[in-house]
C-alpha cells in the first residue's frame, strides 16, 4: 500500500475542508435520522432544517491503487414529507494512468435529489414504518477523469423500519446514464451504461438496551449489502459492516465495505475501503 | 440539449408538482385525545415514532416554534414529550400536532393542564 502512505500526507486538503465547514456551522448542531453510513433510509428533514453530512471514504483498488473521496451533502426540508438534497463528492486520486494520478484533485458528478415520503405509520413510542420516493439527477459537476460529466436522470424507493433495537433499511434506485462515459472508468457506474444499485441493511441498537430518560448516544451496529449493475452486464457487490453513534446534537458513522462478487470490465476492483463520516442538523 | 436531457429536466419539473398535489389531497388522521386547546400548565404529550436519540432534537426544535411552547422535554423511554404552555397564547391542539407531526412523528395523546 505504498499508494496509501503518499495518500496520507496530501490528503490533509481533503481533512480541512470538512474540518472547516463542520467549524462554522456547529453552533447549533443536531444530528439527523437513523440513517445507515452507506445507503439511504426513508428519513427527511423537518421543514426549514438542514442537515449537512460529510463523508470520508478511502478506497484501495487493485494494484496499489488508492483513491480518496470526501464526500458533502446538504440535505433541506422544504415541507413535511418533502425535502431536496444535493451531494458533491471531491476526489484525489492515486491510480495508475490514463487515470487521474499523483495525487490529482477532482469533482464527480453531484446528485441533486427531491424526496418523497410517501409513508409514515408510527406504531408505538419507539416503532416506525417509513416509504419514501426520490427522483433527481446526476448533474454534470465532473472534473476530467473522475465521473462521467454527463446529467443523468435517477429515480428510486427506499423503505426503513425500526422495531425496538432493530432496524432495516432497503434501497433501489435507478440511473439513466445520457453519456458516453469514461474511457477509462474508475467506477463501474462511470462506463457509460445504465445502472441499478440495490441496497439492504441491518442496524442493531447494541447501546442503550432500552431506552431510559437520561440523553445518551444510541450505538448501533450495522451491516449492509450495497450493489451495482450495469445494463452493459457488470455488478459488483459489497458487504459493509459499520458503526453508528447518534446523539441528539450529532451522528457519527464509520464502516468498511469489502467485496462479495465482482464482475468488472474496466473498472479496477476494490480490495476494501473503509469509511468515516458525520452528520448535523441546522 | 438531447432528448434524454429535456427527458430529465421534465421529469425533475414535474415531481415537485406531484408532490404539492399529493400533500394538497385530504388526508385522515386518527383522533388525537386532549384538549382542543392549551391553556398555561404543563402537559405531556403522548408521541409515537421516536425512534433515535435525533428525534429529542426535532421535536424540541419544532414545538418550541410554538407561540406560548416553553422547556419540551423528551422522555423516549416512554414516549412522552413534556412541555410548559405558558401567557395567553392558547396553542391549539392541532398546532401542537402539527409541529409533532413536521418533526416527523404522531402525536397520539395530550395529557394534563388545568381543565
Amino acid at each position: 500500500m505504498a499508494a496509501a502512505s503518499t495518500a496520507a500526507g496530501a490528503s490533509v486538503t481533503l481533512i480541512a475542508v470538512p474540518v472547516t465547514l463542520i467549524s462554522t456551522l456547529i453552533a447549533t448542531a443536531a444530528s439527523h435520522a437513523q440513517e445507515m453510513p452507506g445507503m439511504p433510509a426513508a428519513t427527511a428533514p423537518s421543514p426549514g432544517v438542514l442537515i449537512p453530512r460529510i463523508q470520508m471514504r478511502a478506497y484501495f483498488l487493485e494494484d496499489d491503487q488508492f483513491l480518496l473521496e470526501e464526500n458533502i451533502r446538504l440535505e433541506y426540508g422544504l415541507a413535511r414529507d418533502l425535502s431536496l438534497s444535493a451531494e458533491i463528492p471531491l476526489y484525489q486520486g492515486f491510480l495508475d494512468d490514463p487515470r487521474p494520478s499523483d495525487g490529482e484533485f477532482g469533482l464527480g458528478d453531484a446528485d441533486l435529489l427531491v424526496e418523497l415520503r410517501i409513508l409514515r405509520d408510527d406504531l408505538n413510542a419507539v416503532d416506525t414504518v417509513r416509504a419514501s420516493i426520490f427522483a433527481g439527477a446526476e448533474l454534470p459537476t465532473a472534473t476530467d477523469g473522475f465521473a462521467t460529466g454527463s446529467l443523468d436522470p435517477c429515480v428510486g424507493a427506499v423503505f426503513t423500519t425500526i422495531s425496538g433495537r432493530h432496524g432495516i433499511d432497503l434501497a433501489a434506485r435507478y440511473t439513466l446514464v445520457t453519456g458516453d462515459g469514461l474511457a477509462a472508468p474508475i467506477f463501474l457506474t462511470d462506463a457509460g451504461d445504465d445502472f441499478l444499485n440495490l441496497d439492504a441493511g441491518y442496524a442493531f441498537r447494541i447501546h442503550p438496551a432500552a431506552y431510559t430518560e437520561e440523553r445518551e448516544p444510541a450505538w448501533y451496529l450495522t451491516a449492509e449489502i450495497n450493489s451495482v449493475w450495469t445494463m452493459g452486464g457488470e455488478h459488483e457487490v459489497l458487504l459493509s459492516p459499520g458503526l453508528l453513534i447518534e446523539a441528539p446534537t450529532y451522528a457519527l458513522e464509520f464502516g468498511c465495505s469489502l467485496p462479495l462478487s465482482e464482475d468488472l470490465d474496466a473498472a479496477p476492483r476494490l480490495d476494501f475501503a473503509l469509511l468515516a463520516g458525520m452528520r448535523l442538523l441546522f | 440539449m438531447n432528448c434524454q436531457t429535456l427527458l430529465a429536466c421534465a421529469f425533475l419539473a414535474a415531481l415537485p408538482c406531484c408532490a404539492t398535489a399529493c400533500r394538497s389531497a385530504p388526508r385522515s388522521s386518527p383522533a388525537i385525545v386532549g384538549p382542543s386547546s392549551l391553556t398555561a400548565g404543563t402537559y405531556q404529550l403522548v408521541v409515537h415514532g421516536m425512534s433515535c436519540p435525533k428525534c429529542i432534537s426535532n421535536v424540541e426544535l419544532q414545538l418550541t416554534r410554538i407561540t406560548g411552547v416553553t422547556r419540551p422535554v423528551v422522555d423516549m423511554k416512554n414516549g412522552i414529550v413534556a412541555i410548559d404552555v405558558t401567557g395567553g397564547a392558547n396553542p391549539s391542539k392541532d398546532a401542537i400536532a402539527n409541529a409533532i407531526a413536521d418533526s416527523g412523528f404522531t402525536l397520539v395523546e395530550i395529557r394534563g393542564g388545568n381543565p
